[in-house]
């Protein structure tokens, strides 16, 4: 046999070595990274298979109010039927309609993540058949407070700790009662999460990441705003003349005509690199919750990115990425990840995956401060004030977001994002479907909101 | 480069306590009844690995001890994790292998006997092409292929045998003739075979049969360009393939998105990975998971059953295993006498390696999912037939190179323990 034989027989080898190296690193990987995901999928037939076949464990609030548990292979909910009604997107359904800590947690409360070890145990104690209980961060009499504040108006409120990204409340209106979810007749969207599935124009609110790339690229502009202007054609007014702006009064006016053209200076590629900075244009693979992913596009129209930098064009959040976006800019410029798994009772899990997580940095302190002193004057003295309450500094961004509804006609979502100081580290984003403008329905939801929270 | 035999041991004896444990556990699976069938298959299976092993290490005294015990522990596997989908497949599974195993020494002595079948070349040739053309005819349609022949009592898949008369006439092939324009009617064969069996709408055996063919010429003649416009071949073939076939289409877009067509097209490779992520890191146990929704599950879609019941880290051991095999397989061939010998062995141990890459790959969505076996685990008695010879093939030349390495240790005035 001959050398060069030889030698090309060791360099498959080698080849075959390395492909089947990366057979085993991707089977590893894809299974740790999106397992859960594949796991927690409402199509999931060992789920139902769960279901009918184990004993579910509870799922508990932050505060040990108990929400779901089960007596003899029965599910039951907790006895007020707003709490029921305002978590309801949050803990999901055992039918597979909605996708809810039942389904996302199920390894744990229908015990599916046992090892074998776990089980020889459970056979010696004689525990079988049984899941383990669960604590989510969420806060069952906040959620209900803000569900009968929100007054049947559709819509969706997002509570986090900007600290450590748990979720205090995800309240989304319409909802549904899990407890008769599979009787009931349902209204249409009634099972989706708005405040994570709900993908909203943001209007205004999209100038905090407008403003961030203006203020990391040193970016100046002093405008005279005279209500309206044209970009390429295009016409972008304001609600009325704002006079001669600077970043800092025109963030507080939410002057568009001065954001208009901040964004064409910034340019069409360095704004669409901020916004993907934030977050936008991401698949979010977050452990605990399924995000829909935000959009942010530009074009070579200057008008376009007119739009875009003003929270329009083609620009879509949830209200879920608008509370993390408002809550980066509070926990000086560190984005972090939603979590919804407080803890779990029992078993060897405790201390495995849980613990701060953060999503990225998307800007620097400085960055974050600058921001954060002009969604201080937003509430002081601009569109959101609102939002104040008293005894507390409260910031903030309106936001009011045109869309046309189905007969042709603009209407406008409400937005508004904002937070408190670090002794009460939460940030809420709230949006109102077609409710008007963002200073008038959504910044006075906030102040309700942050009383209870500062309470 | 024999192991010692102590170790050989060890590795036998766990093997067996694996076979007994998974084989007792089925047998107690339910509180009501114990399954009497599974402990006699375990007792049975794990004696017959016990005796075959210490068979051919006496009858052959130079096999390649590795390779062996590692082939033994993924059919014990195989039967274990067929058991626990259906008894019913098992027990004819083992029927197969225990003819199979059988046949093995007959197949090993012919090997370590022939010196390259030279005689036989064109022959066959024409017999693998015979094969491959005979489903066209007799064939009935499984799962979007046509590549069986039913014969009445049993099926038989002539493709399997096809592959290994393929590694023959390439080994021979290729180490007969020095220049690429003596291989011209080689060229035209194996293009024929993989036309035959694109007809068929074979991906699989297809895929396996050339890609086969692109390492092996690659390795003997060393010619860059020449492999490398087989490559593009294989290229253009592979996209108007995708062009013309509608269900070439649906398996990209389904390897693309599965989840998107998760209740039609993708529904297969979805439940694969939700069982695969049900099993975690150490499975759900073994008669635990939810193979029955699972098409294909103990055929080509069996390691996610494995992984689910035995887990991932266990998973990961199965394509450790195949990874030893490889080594083992191409060392053996790195030292083997003649060239014939080693592209023999080389041949086999590259297709056998390709098949399982292809298949595991394919479930857990590294590469588009091309419906093969997985190599001596899958149910199908073709299949584990055609795997028992190619890997008698591997131990025929590694019995060939020890009893020379034997002979030359004589001759220098050696002893051998």
């Amino acid at each position: 046999m001959n050398k060069k034989l030889k030698r090309n027989m060791k360099l498959a080898m080698s080849i075959f070595v390395a492909l089947f190296v990366i057979l085993i690193g991707y089977l590893g990987y894809s299974v740790l990274v999106y397992g859960r995901k594949w796991m927690a999928t409402p199509y999931n037939p060992r789920l139902k298979n769960a279901i009918s076949t184990m004993d579910g464990g509870s799922i508990y609030d932050r505060n040990g109010v108990k929400l779901v548990w089960t007596v003899d292979g029965k599910r039951y909910y907790h006895m007020e039927a707003n709490i029921r009604r305002s978590c309801s997107h949050i803990i999901g359904d055992i039918y597979g309609k909605t996708v809810g800590a039942e389904t996302m947690f199920a390894d744990y409360i229908y015990g599916m993540n046992k090892s074998v070890f776990d089980r020889i145990q459970e056979v010696l104690l004689g525990e079988e058949g049984e899941g383990s209980d669960i604590a989510l961060t969420i806060d069952a009499n906040l959620s209900k407070y803000i569900y009968h504040n929100m007054d049947g108006k559709r819509g969706s409120v997002v509570v986090l700790n900007y600290q450590t990204g748990e979720i205090l409340a995800d309240v989304s209106i319409l909802t549904f009662d899990p407890s008769t979810v599979n009787e009931d007749e349902l209204e249409e969207s009634s099972l989706v999460n708005r405040g994570t599935m709900g993908r909203y124009p943001p209007g205004s609110i999209m100038k905090i990441v407008t403003a961030s790339a203006a203020i990391k690229e040193h970016i100046d502009l002093t405008y005279e705003c005279t209500g309206e202007c044209y970009i390429d054609g295009q016409r972008v007014s304001c609600t009325k003349a704002h006079g001669v702006q600077d970043l800092e009064t025109a963030f507080k006016n939410s002057c568009n005509t001065y954001f208009a053209n901040l964004s064409v200076k910034i340019g069409g590629d360095r704004l669409l690199a901020e916004a993907e900075r934030f977050g936008f244009n991401k698949s979010f693979n977050f452990e605990d919750i399924i995000l829909y992913s935000s959009s942010f596009q530009t074009s070579d129209s200057t008008g376009d990115v007119a739009w875009a930098g003003i929270g329009q064009y083609t620009d879509l959040i949830t209200p879920m990425h608008a509370a993390m976006m408002a809550g980066a800019v509070a926990n000086d410029g560190v984005m972090m990840e939603p979590l919804l798994l407080k803890s779990v009772d029992g078993g060897n899990n405790a201390g495995f995956r849980f613990g701060i997580r953060t999503y990225r940095r998307v800007m620097d302190e400085s960055t974050a401060a600058t921001l954060k002193a002009y969604m201080k004057e937003v509430v002081k003295s601009g569109t959101g004030t609102s939002a104040a309450i008293s005894g507390y500094t409260v910031y903030g961004k309106t936001g009011t977001a045109e869309y046309y509804d189905e007969n042709g006609e603009i209407q406008n979502h409400s937005w508004f994002v904002g937070f408190l100081d670090k002794e009460h580290p939460y940030v809420v984003a709230i949006i109102f479907e077609g409710a008007g403008f963002g200073s008038a329905y959504a910044a006075p939801m906030a102040a309700t909101v942050f009383e209870y929270l500062v309470r | 480069m024999t192991i010692k035999l102590r170790s050989t041991k060890a590795i036998l004896f766990l093997e067996m306590l694996f076979c007994l444990l998974a084989f007792s556990l089925l047998a107690f699976k339910t509180e009501y009844e114990i399954d009497f069938i599974a402990l006699a298959v375990g007792g049975g299976l794990a004696l017959f690995n016990l005796l075959t092993f210490n068979l051919a290490r006496i009858t052959f005294k130079h096999i390649d001890r590795f390779s062996f015990l590692t082939a033994q522990f993924l059919w014990t596997t195989g039967i274990v994790t067929i058991y626990r989908i259906s008894q019913k497949y098992a027990l004819k599974q083992l029927l197969v292998l225990l003819i199979s195993v059988s046949l093995m020494f007959a197949v090993i002595a012919i090997f370590t006997k022939a010196k390259d079948f030279g005689r036989w070349n064109y022959a066959f040739m024409a017999l693998t092409i015979l094969l491959l053309a005979s489903t066209l005819v007799l064939s009935r349609a499984i799962g979007g292929a046509k590549n069986w022949v039913d014969l009445g009592f049993f099926s038989l898949q002539p493709s399997e045998f096809a592959k290994v008369l393929f590694i023959m006439v390439s080994a021979y092939i290729l180490s007969s003739r020095n220049k690429v324009r003596q291989m011209w009617s080689y060229i035209l064969y194996v293009a024929l075979c993989v036309v035959v069996l694109l007809l068929e709408r074979d991906l699989g055996a297809g895929l396996l049969i050339c890609g086969t063919f692109i390492i092996v010429f690659f390795t003997t003649t060393g010619r860059v360009f020449l492999t490398l416009s087989g490559v593009g071949v294989f290229a253009g073939g592979a996209y108007a393939s995708y062009k013309l076939f509608s269900h070439v289409q649906t398996r990209v877009q389904v390897w693309k998105d599965p989840w998107a067509t998760y209740d039609t097209d993708g529904y297969q490779i979805v439940q694969g990975l939700m069982a695969l992520a049900s099993g975690g890191l150490f499975g759900v146990g073994l008669g635990r998971g939810l193979p029955q929704v699972i098409p294909a599950s103990h055929t080509d879609y069996i390691f996610t059953v494995i992984g689910e019941e035995f887990g991932i880290i266990f998973g990961i051991f199965i394509i450790i295993f195949y990874l030893v095999f490889i080594v083992r397989g191409i060392l053996i061939a790195l030292n083997a006498e003649s060239r014939y010998d080693a592209l023999l062995v080389f041949g086999c141990t590259a297709m056998l390696s390709l098949q399982s890459f292809i298949i595991i790959g394919g479930v857990i969505k590294l590469i588009p999912l091309t419906g093969i076996t997985l190599p001596f685990i899958s149910y199908g008695g073709s299949s584990l037939l055609s795997s028992l010879i190619q890997l008698s093939i591997i131990q025929a030349v590694s019995i060939k190179n020890g009893r020379r390495d034997e002979a030359e240790l004589l001759e220098m005035g050696g002893r051998i323990q």
